[in-house]
């Protein structure tokens, strides 16, 4: 805006032609800011934009991996129903998310308000919660793959203490979803509580000292204030934790053998466009499933979205 | 507390200590629940560091709880080299995977200061329009780019690279421009003006001012790129075919998709720590900025 006007000065004072001075100094600012934004549009515009736009078009192509495009139509949106079980990858996501999510937040929830306290220690409890988060999905489900290995595993020798034989974990198609959610509860809860955390010390600590002398319980002064207010803290949490939940790969990958065994029963839709593209080499087809992968994660993100905005939110000032 | 104690009459004193003694027992029981539930997250770690120490005739049948009785650390040393049974040379892993994460790290962190310091500081036409691209990217799922990104590096000839493993991630990314930009955005105007005073260019400015002065967000960026690429996994699974390019991800994933899965856990243990190790390392080191990092999302 600064520009404009001393080139307009300038102008007046030289009589000038008012485009052609205004332009030659946008170009000049220009020339001067690209070499530093030059590298990064270079990265998103090829390795992210494009990707974007090119898998609606290769979701209608034919390519399996060697050689050129061909054109396919309808027919790769056809066949993910048809021999991809893209139907059947939706719902055991859907699953998935269900395990995972609401057992996550409310555990993530729990421990947040119980560091919430000026004791010693907290601030260690706090690291030690979170440490999961940093460690490699892939190590840690390794680990815990052994830890659920029937009979020579972890938790089968300590339920064989008390005569319990366990059902096979990840061998069941039963068990083997609610192991691979508690494998990424244990590792993202500490992150979640994290959150909720930051979101209750920002809640002024006169609100908790006026239901007090209201005579409020802890529970209630929970249900009425602390929850209500971090409304935008679990809404952000809820988004992001089911984006990420949505696509789930690498602890499921080695905790099921790169399978989504037993059966089909752990096929979440990423793991889904990786058996198709990269192990039965029809990338049409993977990118048809990828396409509707992005649209289920937008529907629901804006679907939380709007049932979050249509629920009160109560404002507070300081 | 106990001068009141004492000059209380006999009757009164009674409910108070007990009130006290239900006090220390309350505090207890909340200390022994925060240490239980702290010890269920590092259980599996403690497991596993023991498993990765035993012997083959005892990683299948003593209890994932009992020390190992004479550590064999030659486990480390089979994991690390070749082990005959299991193809694997984890020397190799760790190598791509330190040189991948290094060149990312450096990538990233430079290319997204430059990029954050023209939105943050620079006035240029379309500046708005392509910092509003860069922010529409952050919607998008990593794993919806997967299958176009590998067919892209495909026409490129680039499949089988180390570059493919960091390329699309070394330019600088939109969250990283978008953390640097809001630091760079509160250094006073008054500080560059008189570096600019001084004459220094834009160069000049970021070395000398933007730089000194956001060491937390410049070390922040850089652990969110070291953290990403060392535990980084599908995109160098899909790009790598031939195991002497591996990463420690992608070697450590071979052992439970192959055959003889469950077979030599201990060596897959040890595998297992060699690629944690460094992490939790980082952890330990850096977990301020790491909670810092969080903070700074929720802060949006």
């Amino acid at each position: 805006m600064a520009v404009v006007t001393v080139g307009a000065d300038q102008l007046q004072q030289l009589g000038g032609s008012p485009p052609a001075v205004h332009h030659r100094s946008r170009l000049r600012e220009f020339l001067a800011a690209f070499p530093f934004i030059a590298p990064s549009l270079i990265g998103v515009l090829m390795f992210l934009v494009l990707p974007v736009l090119f898998v609606f078009v290769l979701s209608f192509l034919e390519w399996s991996g060697a050689g050129p495009f061909k054109w396919a139509g309808m027919q790769n949106w056809v066949d993910i129903f048809k021999y991809d079980g893209a139907g059947h990858s939706i719902g055991v996501t859907a699953y998935y998310v269900l395990l995972n999510i609401p057992a996550q937040t409310v555990i993530a929830l729990a421990l947040a308000v119980m560091l919430n306290r000026k004791r010693r220690g907290m601030a260690f409890f706090r690291v030690l919660y979170l440490m999961p988060y940093l460690t490699t999905p892939v190590a840690m489900g390794v680990i815990w793959f052994w830890v659920f290995q029937p009979q020579s595993g972890a938790i089968d020798h300590f339920l064989s203490l008390f005569g319990i034989s366990g059902p096979d974990w990840l061998n069941s198609s039963r068990w083997a979803m609610p192991v691979v959610a508690a494998v990424n509860i244990w590792q993202y809860v500490g992150f979640n509580m994290l959150f909720f955390f930051a979101g209750l010390q920002a809640i002024p600590r006169s609100l908790y000292e006026a239901a007090e002398i209201d005579g409020a319980s802890k529970w209630r002064q929970f249900w009425r204030i602390s929850l209500p207010l971090l409304n935008p803290t679990t809404l952000f949490l809820l988004v992001t934790d089911v984006i990420g939940s949505f696509q789930v790969f690498d602890t499921l990958y080695v905790l099921t053998g790169g399978s989504g065994g037993p059966g089909d029963s752990t096929k979440v839709m990423a793991l889904n466009i990786y058996n198709v593209g990269f192990q039965g080499t029809r990338y049409g087809e993977a990118a048809a499933l990828s396409v509707m992968l992005f649209g289920v994660i937008l529907i629901f993100s804006i679907g939380q979205f709007l049932f979050f905005r249509n629920r009160t939110t109560y404002e507070y000032s300081q | 507390m106990s001068a009141i104690t004492l000059t209380s009459p006999a009757v009164e004193r009674a409910p108070l200590l007990r009130s006290q003694a239900f006090k220390v027992t309350r505090l207890t029981l909340f200390y022994l629940v925060l240490a239980v539930i702290g010890a269920m997250f590092l259980i599996p770690l403690v497991f596993a560091a023991f498993g990765s120490l035993k012997p083959d005739s005892q990683i299948l049948t003593t209890p994932a709880w009992a020390p190992p009785g004479h550590p064999v650390w030659s486990n480390y040393s089979n994991t690390w080299g070749n082990f005959s049974q299991v193809e694997t040379e984890f020397s190799t892993y760790f190598y791509n995977t330190l040189m991948v994460t290094v060149a990312l790290t450096v990538g990233q962190v430079f290319f997204s200061m430059l990029a954050a310091y023209a939105f943050a500081r620079l006035r240029f036409p379309g500046r708005d329009t392509i910092f509003w691209v860069y922010l529409m990217t952050l919607m998008v799922p990593n794993i919806v780019t997967i299958i176009p990104l590998y067919t892209i590096m495909d026409k490129i000839h680039l499949v089988n690279t180390y570059w493919a493993i960091f390329l699309p991630y070394c330019l600088g990314t939109p969250y990283t421009i978008f953390l640097m930009r809001q630091f760079f955005r509160g250094i006073p105007q008054e500080v560059i003006d008189s570096a600019k005073i001084d004459g220094c260019g834009d160069v000049g400015v970021l070395r000398r001012v933007i730089v000194p002065l956001s060491r937390p967000v410049l070390i922040t960026a850089a652990l969110i790129a070291f953290v990403f690429s060392w535990n980084n996994f599908l995109w160098p699974l899909v790009i790598e075919g031939s195991q002497s390019h591996y990463l420690l991800t992608v070697g450590l994933a071979n052992f439970t998709t192959g055959p003889g899965t469950g077979e030599y856990m201990n060596i897959v243990l040890a595998g297992a720590m060699i690629t944690l190790i460094p992490m939790i390392l980082v952890f330990i080191i850096f977990n301020r900025y790491i909670i810092r990092s969080i903070q700074l999302t929720s802060g949006r």
